[in-house]
């Protein structure tokens, strides 16, 4: 049995912690564990994305068709997960758009709605759109739009909350971990409420 | 116990668990991390943890380290190798009665830029062994074997890691105890075994590190599970590095009836383990990244003992030579090599469809740069002094500096390896070009590798101008220290070293110190420069936010004042700061302009605003 956990998204989103936070998940409820990252520039806003592996695999990169869960943080990076989605897999696709300079400066067009979400059908997954952005501002904290999707994905997929609870305790700094459960209590509470589509 | 380690992380538990003492490096992608990960715990283990001046310095004091008896590491990314060869020949031919390890990362696809040089070649140019490990568990294994075989043959052994193995983590078992070496560094004098001052001591040495070689696979044959075989059927794969996990993957995925042979040591060769693996088979597979450089040695040992038997890999273009090694990749590989095809193939036309709406994001320089500020005064010097753009050669340099290559500055032409902007721009003086030609680089490279070239443009009279952007740190690689860098280690006994002293040390007259956030002023710094006749050199200074931003250096933000914005959108075209954003609403048809919550408050914008409309905000706290 595997599990294969795709993450994609921009540097700054917090992507990045969300897969760890996943990879160390695994490795609490005793799995073997692949976590790859891509950072490179992303710290600088460039794209970043994260895999996890969790069960019997081999190699720390997810093969195409294999992804059984996508997070994607920004709305047209998903884009780059969709050869990794296995038919049938678990899309949660937060709706923030975040424009490149040369959008701004209008030399570019961003991709339509639509044209994302027919491409993600076509995979034939179970979709979840969340607005995390927004949910985060409720709280008043906005850098918890990862630890939102956190919680969706646990309810979505049936992650164990208790052990999840206790490594993200752990990859959060001390002063922001009511802040953090506060946001992770919100995902859950909108992936029990959100349709799958 | 377990735990959830990348590559690098893991060669650091190596270190730690073999009890070495000094370990040296110079910051490069994708080996970093070993030396960032060791620096927090070197006091509590009371070990030598830095980063040196250079690949070739820091090789130079491990190899010290190792003629008194000790135990040594130094690390880098394959371009370092380059720099440190000199000196590591010499010392490889020596040998030492303690031991280092040298670890080099290569990047096969390039994920940090750079050439896809194939260090595996080092080994046989410095008659070394090289242990390749092919995911986390054997980085932290390779690590303490690397350091045992050095001990017992006398001699420097390389280890390798590729990114994908570097930087990804998996559950890796290690232990707690930690072997401490009690003895008094001694270092003997011997002249015939530690100087080249006789062709007798060089071909005794020469012959020497062949002896050692050759212990070396003795040692690894008898006593060491560093090669791996299994058996199956009569097609066999020869495998290597990181592409033996995704062999694996698909083995079990498709329940592949094949034999392979994993080398774990790449040089020297067993020819014995070669041998009776092609006895075994009908027809092999070479599957190794970058050069074909097993696929080499296999055909030798078939040709020296007059096999007959079909080879597949590079040389018959089954694999490329380029990039890394994905599932997809091997998994074709194995379909040309079977002749069968293996599970499903994805709808083209989707992949292509996602790929063709994807979003470009080019990279820009961070919030804050001091970079920006500096290109974009360049920018303008040029201008103002009445020279074309495409007339004005800038001869870049490796770091973040190198990201004025880039829309919307486009300042860079050229980027080859450390300190070379310096060099190469001679060259292209020497030509007879008559116009100005830049030379750009940041501190961190200059102390690297740039002060040689810039005597020898002072010591030729060859007329350049050199800009060094100092932000104050190695800041690329993840934000090192350099001797430039600001006191800002706690505990830290380092000295900083003031890079005005060394410009001037090295005969130039006219050195100039501008502040990039202070555009006018460095505009006007630049086009005095760019007009002396001989060498001159503009230390352009200011910390990098990023960093400026840790220590909680905060300044005054910007804002704009959409009363005078005429939505012209000047700033984020020029100075494609990530604070910057810009969007349509109904209610405003011209369009709204934001500095966002990002704002450094670098205030460059504020000079490019055509109606004054980005203000500073009075009251920031």
């Amino acid at each position: 049995m595997k599990t294969d956990f795709y993450f994609v998204g921009l540097g700054g989103q917090g992507i990045i912690k969300l897969s760890e936070i996943i990879a160390h998940y695994g490795m609490e409820i005793g799995e073997k564990v692949k976590f790859y990252k891509e950072v490179g520039l992303a710290q600088r806003g460039g794209s970043a994305h994260g895999e996890v592996r969790i069960g019997d695999v081999f190699g720390s990169r997810i093969p195409p068709f294999s992804a059984d869960v996508m997070v994607g943080m920004e709305f047209s990076e998903t884009l780059k997960a969709i050869e990794f989605l296995k038919p049938g897999g678990v899309v949660i696709l937060n709706d923030h758009k975040i424009y490149p300079i040369d959008m701004m400066s209008e030399t570019e067009k961003y991709p339509k709605d639509e044209d994302i979400i027919n491409l993600l059908n076509r995979q034939k997954v179970k979709l979840i759109q969340i607005k995390a952005a927004e949910i985060a501002e409720e709280i008043k904290f906005p850098k918890a739009e990862n630890i939102i999707l956190l919680g969706v994905l646990a309810e979505i997929i049936s992650l164990d909350k208790v052990v999840l609870i206790k490594v993200l305790k752990q990859h959060v700094p001390g002063r922001f971990i009511e802040q953090n459960l506060i946001a992770f209590d919100k995902g859950v509470d909108i992936a029990k409420n959100s349709v799958v589509k | 116990m377990k735990k959830l380690l990348t590559g690098n992380e893991a060669i650091a538990e190596g270190i730690i668990e073999s009890g070495v003492e000094v370990v040296c490096g110079y910051p490069g992608t994708p080996s970093t991390e070993v030396i960032i990960n060791l620096i927090p715990k070197a006091k509590d283990l009371d070990i030598r943890v830095d980063w040196d001046i250079n690949e070739k310095v820091a090789l130079e004091i491990a190899a010290g380290a190792a003629w008194a008896g000790k135990k040594a590491i130094v690390t880098m990314k394959m371009s370092g190798v380059n720099v440190a060869a000199d000196s590591l020949c010499s010392i490889a031919y020596s040998g030492f009665t303690g031991s280092m390890v040298v670890y080099v990362a290569d990047d096969p696809g390039t994920s940090a830029g750079m050439t896809e040089q194939d260090s595996r070649h080092y080994a046989r140019l410095m008659i070394m062994p090289m242990l390749d490990a092919s995911n986390q568990q054997e980085a932290l294994d390779f690590t303490k074997n690397a350091f045992n075989l050095s001990k017992k043959i006398g001699g420097p052994l390389f280890l390798r890691l590729t990114s994908d193995v570097a930087h990804a983590a998996s559950d890796v078992q290690f232990e707690e105890n930690i072997s401490k070496d009690k003895d008094n560094p001694f270092f003997k004098r011997d002249v015939a075994k530690y100087s080249k001052a006789k062709a007798s001591f060089c071909m005794n040495q020469h012959q020497e590190a062949l002896n050692r070689l050759e212990k070396a696979r003795d040692i690894v044959d008898s006593e060491l599970e560093i090669d791996k075989v299994r058996y199956g059927g009569k097609s066999g794969v020869i495998v290597s590095g990181s592409p033996w996990m995704n062999l694996q993957e698909a083995i079990s995925e498709y329940n592949l009836d094949i034999s392979w042979l994993k080398l774990g040591m790449v040089y020297p060769f067993s020819q014995e383990k070669i041998l009776s693996f092609l006895d075994k088979m009908d027809k092999i597979l070479i599957l190794e990244e970058l050069d074909p450089f097993i696929e080499e040695e296999t055909l030798k040992i078939i040709g020296q003992y007059g096999k007959k038997i079909k080879v597949m890999g590079k040389f018959d273009n089954t694999l490329p030579k380029i990039g890394n090694y994905s599932f997809s990749i091997i998994k074709k590989a194995l379909e040309t090599f079977l002749g069968i095809k293996l599970g499903s193939e994805m709808s083209k036309e989707i992949v292509e469809k996602a790929k063709s709406l994807e979003v470009s994001r080019p990279s820009s320089f961070c919030t804050g740069c001091p970079h920006r500020g500096t290109y974009y005064a360049l920018n303008q010097a040029i201008k103002q002094l009445k020279y074309k753009k495409e007339d004005i050669i800038v001869s870049g340099d490796i770091g973040c500096s190198f990201l004025g290559a880039n829309p919307p500055f486009n300042s860079c032409w050229s980027e080859v390896a450390m300190g070379a902007s310096i060099g190469i721009a001679q060259g292209l003086k020497l030509t007879g070009i008559k116009k100005p030609i830049i030379a750009t680089l940041g501190d961190g490279t200059f102390f690297h590798s740039g002060i040689a070239p810039l005597i020898n443009a002072v010591y030729h009279n060859i007329p350049l101008t050199v800009i060094i952007l100092d932000n104050g740190w190695t800041a690329q690689t993840g934000f090192e220290e350099n001797p430039g860098t600001v006191d800002l280690y706690e505990g830290k006994k380092n000295k900083k070293i003031e890079l005005i002293d060394v410009v001037k040390a090295c005969g130039v007259k006219n050195v100039f110190l501008t502040d990039p956030y202070q555009y006018k002023d460095t505009l006007e710094v630049l086009k005095e420069a760019i007009k002396y006749k001989g060498v001159s050199v503009v230390i352009s200074r200011r910390e990098c936010a990023l960093q400026a931003s840790k220590r909680k250096v905060s300044l005054p933000k910007y804002t704009v004042n959409i009363e005078k914005c005429i939505g012209c959108r000047k700033c984020i075209k020029e100075l494609a700061c990530p604070a910057m954003s810009f969007s349509f609403s109904k209610e405003n048809k011209k369009g709204v302009m934001q500095i966002t919550s990002a704002c450094f408050g670098c205030g460059l914008c504020k000079n490019i605003c055509p109606t004054g409309a980005i203000e500073v905000i009075a009251d920031e706290d």
